[in-house]
C-alpha cells in the first residue's frame, strides 16, 4: 500500500494545502496591513509649477496618419510627495504616474493622459522633490489638437505585491493647467 | 487484472479533469474573460511582473482607469500581452486605451495592427489584472518551450501509472 507514488502524492498533496492557506493568510494580513496605513492617502502632496509645451508633429509614432500634423504636448512641473508609508513586508513595487484629465468633444466623453511615471522599488527612495522635472512622455489626443482646453492634474499610484491584490490610489485634483497651442509651421 | 479496480482508476482520472474543468468555467463566468487567469511570458512589465508569474483577471469594468494593468489580444496574433494602460479616451459609445509596458522606452503602437492606434476596451481586451502570484506558472513555460521537459514529466506519468498498477 505504502508504495512510492503514494507517499509522493501525500507529500505534494500536503505541501499544497499549507502552501494554499499561507498565501490566504498572507494576503488576510497584507490588506489589513494596507487598512492600518492608510495607503489610499497621500495627504502631503504638492505638484505644481505646471510648464505646457505644444510642437506639431508629423509621424507615426507621436499620432499623425499620412503625415497629417498632430499636436503633441508636454508638461513641466514641480513635484513633492513622500510615499513612505505605502511601503510594508509585502510591497515589490510603487507605481507612481502623473495623469491629466480634459473634456472631450461631446458630453460625456472624457480623457486621461499620462506624462510621466516612476517605479519605486526601495522605501528608501520613497521621498521625492522634483524641480522643474520634464514630462517623460510626448502625448497626443484623439483629436487634432488639444484646443487649448483645461485640463485637471492628478498623482496616482498602484502599489504591486510580492504576491496579493493590485491596489490604487489617487489624490484629490491637485491643480489646473491649460493647454497651449503654438501656431503651426 | 481486476476489472472493477481499472474502472475506479479511470473514474477518479475523470473526476479530477472534470473538476478542473469545472473550476476553470466557473472563474470564466465569474471574471467574463475567456481565460481568467493567464502566464506572464515576456519580461515587458517587470519589476512588476516576470516570465512564470501567474495573474488573476477581471472583465467586468465598464470603463478602465489609467493605470489599470491589462491584457489584451490583437486580431490576427494569438499571444496575450500583458501591459499598462497610459492613456484613455472614451464617450458613451467606446472607449480607446493607449498601452505600454512598464520595461518599454515606447508605447505599443508599433505592436498594434497596421493602422491601428488605440486598443477598443469592449472588444480587444482579455481583462484587467487584480492579483498576483509570483513564479507558479512557471511549470507551463517548460512544457511549452522546452521538448526535455515535456517528453520527461510524460514519460514520469506514464511510468507512474505502470508501477502503481501492481
Amino acid at each position: 500500500m505504502f508504495n512510492l507514488v503514494t507517499r509522493f502524492q501525500a507529500a505534494t498533496n500536503q505541501a499544497l494545502t499549507a502552501s494554499v492557506i499561507i498565501t490566504g493568510v498572507v494576503i488576510a494580513l497584507t490588506i489589513l496591513q494596507l487598512f492600518k496605513d492608510d495607503v489610499w492617502n497621500l495627504q502631503t502632496t504638492q505638484v505644481t509649477n505646471f510648464k505646457p509645451t505644444s510642437n506639431w508633429k508629423y509621424s507615426y509614432q507621436y499620432g499623425s496618419i499620412n503625415r497629417k500634423p498632430k499636436e503633441n504636448t508636454k508638461l513641466q512641473f514641480n513635484l513633492k510627495t513622500d510615499l513612505s508609508h505605502l511601503f510594508n513586508w509585502n510591497t515589490k513595487q510603487i507605481f507612481i504616474y502623473l495623469t491629466a484629465e480634459y473634456p472631450g468633444k461631446s458630453t460625456g466623453s472624457s480623457n486621461k493622459i499620462t506624462y510621466w511615471d516612476k517605479i519605486i522599488t526601495n522605501p528608501n527612495d520613497a521621498k521625492l522633490d522634483l524641480k522643474n522635472q520634464k514630462s517623460k512622455y510626448s502625448v497626443y489626443d484623439v483629436e487634432k489638437s488639444f484646443r487649448e482646453r483645461n485640463a485637471t492634474v492628478r498623482l496616482e499610484w498602484n502599489i504591486q505585491p510580492h504576491i496579493g491584490p493590485l491596489i490604487y490610489g489617487s489624490t484629490e485634483e491637485l491643480g489646473q493647467f491649460q493647454f497651449v497651442t503654438n501656431e503651426k509651421k | 487484472m481486476n476489472i472493477r479496480q481499472q474502472l475506479t482508476q479511470f473514474l477518479s482520472l475523470a473526476y479530477v479533469f472534470t473538476s478542473a474543468f469545472i473550476v476553470w468555467k466557473s472563474l470564466s463566468i465569474i471574471a467574463n474573460s475567456h481565460s481568467p487567469i493567464v502566464v506572464v511570458l515576456s519580461g515587458s512589465m517587470e519589476p512588476a511582473f516576470q516570465r512564470g508569474d501567474i495573474l488573476f483577471l477581471w472583465n467586468r469594468n465598464n470603463l478602465q482607469k489609467v493605470g489599470d494593468i491589462v491584457v489584451y489580444e490583437i486580431e490576427g496574433k494569438n499571444i496575450p500581452i500583458v501591459h499598462r494602460v497610459m492613456r484613455e479616451h472614451h464617450n458613451f459609445e467606446k472607449q480607446l486605451l493607449l498601452t505600454k509596458g512598464d520595461n518599454n522606452a515606447v508605447d505599443d503602437i508599433s505592436l498594434y495592427s497596421k493602422k491601428q492606434q488605440y486598443l477598443n476596451s469592449k472588444t480587444d481586451l482579455v481583462g484587467t489584472v487584480i492579483g498576483y502570484l509570483p513564479f507558479v506558472g512557471y511549470i507551463t513555460i517548460l512544457i511549452t518551450e522546452n521538448v526535455y521537459f515535456k517528453y520527461g514529466l510524460l514519460g514520469i506519468l506514464g511510468l507512474s501509472s505502470l508501477i502503481s498498477n501492481e
